[in-house]
């Protein structure tokens, strides 16, 4: 037993004869930030999905916090701490931003249908609680002065700031970054950076970033992980990995066989 | 950041005042059901006070069938298959309760009559039926996408309408009911294919009303609080809810059974209203009605789905006689002009009830305009045909395709979209989500 927060083990899965993801592992401690980084194609995202249970993994073990959760259903392992953002954005469009981050909330509270028809003290005071929440994590985003638009309205860096945002709020011990800088210029990038590692201080959060962009993957995260043709190539500090042969002739486009 | 658990830990007390502040709206359902059924119902007379009871069971159903079609995203098409298992429970009950107890089931005259709890009784009790049903259905078709809850719901109205069809005939004496075996009560007696006649109509302004009322409230606290934000949430992204810790199965099953239990709630009251209770009220053509009700409202919005189901119920009886409402064009015009003209002044003025004035003028002068429209092309009808009672009402159907095609095609979120009539009136707002206080 390691003293990891997130313990990875050998998951992988394969869609036809593509083996989109081969025996990957990682072990990340408390309020690491680790990256993973690859290109187009390489099984990132399909990590992700292994990982919150929106692709049951063939074979491998996940286990947060002591406990094993790669069998468990997408909503279980949020509440068991574990929550993400996605690539291709999937806020709640047609709802409010504040909307979005209470419906996050959701999910560390109590809910009966009497007590919602009835109004009772209880969904009272938690529906409150909520929105104190939902507000106070909002305004950390610079996102308060939205909390009435529809999330869809939205410009799209605010959608991304948004979805960290909305993540946070399931309360979350480990937060997965799909390519939160995607589509972003270079200030607001410079930005987002520094607001991640904000996040890991403020809230002692563990964290594994998807990015695309090398300046800041190798500015902020402490280790890397490189996927390529679903099978990890190489892993360790950034500088190491930087140097890595491997490394560089997957990036480099050769048509690089693992 | 402090964690849920530590906010609620720091959220105060609620006062009494709040407490009690929090069941105001169901008094003043009773209140409202009170003033339709005594100052409301003498204005309108024996004709139109029906067209109003059968106007708010409509409210009913659709607002119930919005709770899954509207809320959740799902498509439900079998929703008068529920209010059918509710309507046949609530006319049993109510028949042979009556006759059981009273020897007869002749209407008890009065307010709140024996008669009349037993009829909520009975409505209860196939509200009760109706969500075990809907959740033997709803389980197995909502843990699978989309497209099968359609499927699996058309077919079960569809059963509900053949069973209902080859069950057993109806006992008309209390000696009947008194001496029947076994055979009598296998298949139940429900009428089978020639109805179930004869329930005393106990439905009266009051009890749709209140009910009504209720149903709305019910339906306005789900969507505006957390289960109703899980609710939502399915329909505008599965993935991103689950991920977020929805158990979304288990939301939409009881968004289903809730749907389901209040339509047979209405079904119970529907069948007190001195119809014949034909088989055929589960069938897809009744369904579908009400599946119009909420496409046209729009989807997720109470107030709309309520505007769309009061006028689709209404706007037949127009089309059918609009002699009645010809008769009134002094007060309809009168209503259509001033309520035109001070909204308008009340936009110069700047002031945000603006649109519901022009919308109350507008709607009054349409109605005169439909009417006027409707007697002429009555009077053609009949005399083309040489019927005289030939009327365009018995093509309702055609125009609500006609109204469903031109919606899709300008607002294919409905009347509302999501959002409710007031929020129109406010500042640009996306609507869901907002309790408005203590007592909303
Ligand atoms: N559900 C699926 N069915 C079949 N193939 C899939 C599925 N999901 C992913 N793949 C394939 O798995 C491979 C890895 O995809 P993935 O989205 O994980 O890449 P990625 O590293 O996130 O790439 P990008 O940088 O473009 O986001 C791709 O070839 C993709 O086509
Ligand atoms: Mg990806």
């Amino acid at each position: 037993m390691s003293d990891a927060l997130l313990q990875v083990r050998g998951i992988g899965i394969s869609f036809g004869g593509l083996k989109a993801v081969q025996d990957f592992s990682l072990s990340l401690p408390r309020g690491g930030l680790y990256g993973l980084i690859g290109p187009n194609g390489a099984g990132k995202t399909t990590a992700f999905n292994l990982l919150t249970g929106v692709y049951q993994a063939q074979s491998g073990t996940v286990e947060l916090d002591g406990r094993r959760i790669e069998r468990l259903k997408p909503h279980e392992i949020a509440h068991a701490g574990l929550s993400r953002t996605f690539q291709n954005i999937r806020l709640f469009g047609e709802l409010s931003v504040l909307d979005n981050v209470m419906l996050a909330c959701h999910c560390r509270g109590r809910h009966t249908l009497l007590g919602t028809v009835l109004r009772l003290s209880r969904f009272v005071r938690q529906e409150a609680a909520m929105r104190r929440r939902a507000t106070s994590l909002l305004e950390l985003f610079g996102l308060a002065r939205l909390a009435d638009e529809q999330a869809k309205s939205l410009p799209y860096g605010d959608q991304r700031r948004l979805e960290i945002c909305r993540a946070l709020a399931t309360e979350p011990k480990v937060l997965l970054l799909d390519e939160p800088a995607a589509g972003m210029n270079p200030s607001e990038k410079k930005s987002l950076a520094a607001s991640i590692r904000d996040i890991r201080d403020r809230f002692a959060m563990t964290i594994l970033l998807i990015e695309h962009d090398m300046g800041l993957v190798m500015d902020i995260c402490e280790q890397i992980t490189v996927l390529d043709y679903g099978v990890t190539i190489a892993q360790g500090p950034p500088r190491q990995v930087q140097q890595d042969p491997r490394v560089i002739e997957a990036y480099l486009g050769e048509p690089a066989k693992a | 950041m402090q964690s849920l658990a530590d906010n609620l830990a720091h959220q105060p007390a609620r006062g009494v005042r709040d407490r009690v502040l929090a069941q105001a709206p169901w008094g003043v359902a009773l209140l409202v059901a009170l003033v339709v059924h005594f100052v409301l119902g003498p204005v309108l007379g024996p004709y139109w006070s029906q067209v109003a009871t059968q106007a708010a069971i409509a409210v009913m159903l659709a607002v119930s069938l919005n709770i899954v079609n509207g809320y959740t995203g799902q498509f439900s098409i079998g929703h008068a298959g529920f209010a059918a298992v509710g309507g046949f429970t609530g006319a049993a009950v109510s028949y042979y309760g009556a006759l059981a107890l009273w020897g007869g089931a002749t209407k008890q005259e009065g307010f709140l009559v024996p008669g009349e709890w037993l009829m909520v009784g009975g409505s209860l009790l196939g509200a009760v039926l109706a969500a075990g049903l809907g959740y033997i259905v709803g389980l197995p078709a909502l843990r699978l996408r989309g497209d099968y809850l359609a499927i699996v719901t058309l077919g079960f109205g569809e059963i509900v309408r053949v069973l209902l069809q080859i069950s057993g005939p109806q006992l008309f004496e209390a000696d009947d009911l008194r001496s029947s075996g076994f055979k009598q009560w296998f298949p139940p007696p429900l009428g089978g294919a020639q109805g179930f006649t004869g329930v005393p109509t106990y439905a009266s302004l009051f009890w749709v009303g209140l009910f009504a009322a209720l149903v709305c409230i019910v339906a306005y606290r789900i969507k505006f609080s957390s289960p109703g934000r899980a609710l939502l949430s399915s329909r505008e992204d599965e993935i991103a809810a689950r991920a977020m810790g929805v158990n979304l199965a288990r939301y939409k099953v009881r968004a289903f059974v809730l749907a389901a239990a209040l339509a047979g709630l209405a079904g119970g009251l529907y069948a007190h209203t001195g119809v014949v209770m034909q088989p055929r009220e589960a069938g897809f053509i009744k369904s579908f009605e009400i599946i119009i009700f909420v496409v046209l409202g729009g989807l997720g919005s109470i107030s709309g789905v309520v505007l769309a189901a009061i006028g689709l119920t209404v706007l037949p009886e127009i089309l059918r006689d609009p002699q009645r409402l010809i008769e009134a064009w002094g007060l309809l015009a009168a209503v259509g002009v001033l309520a035109t003209v001070g909204g308008v002044a009340m936009r110069r003025s700047g002031s945000r009830w603006a649109p519901l004035a022009v919308g109350l003028g507008a709607t009054a002068l349409g109605l005169l305009a439909v009417a006027l429209v409707a007697s002429g092309a009555n009077a053609l009808m009949r005399s083309a045909t040489g019927d005289p009672q030939a009327n365009i009402g018995k093509y309702r159907m055609i125009f609500y395709s006609l109204m469903l095609i031109g919606a899709m095609l300008l607002r294919p979120q409905g009347l509302m979209g999501v959002r409710e009539v007031w929020d129109h009136f406010r500042r640009a707002r996306p609507a869901p989500g907002r309790p408005g206080g203590a007592a909303t």
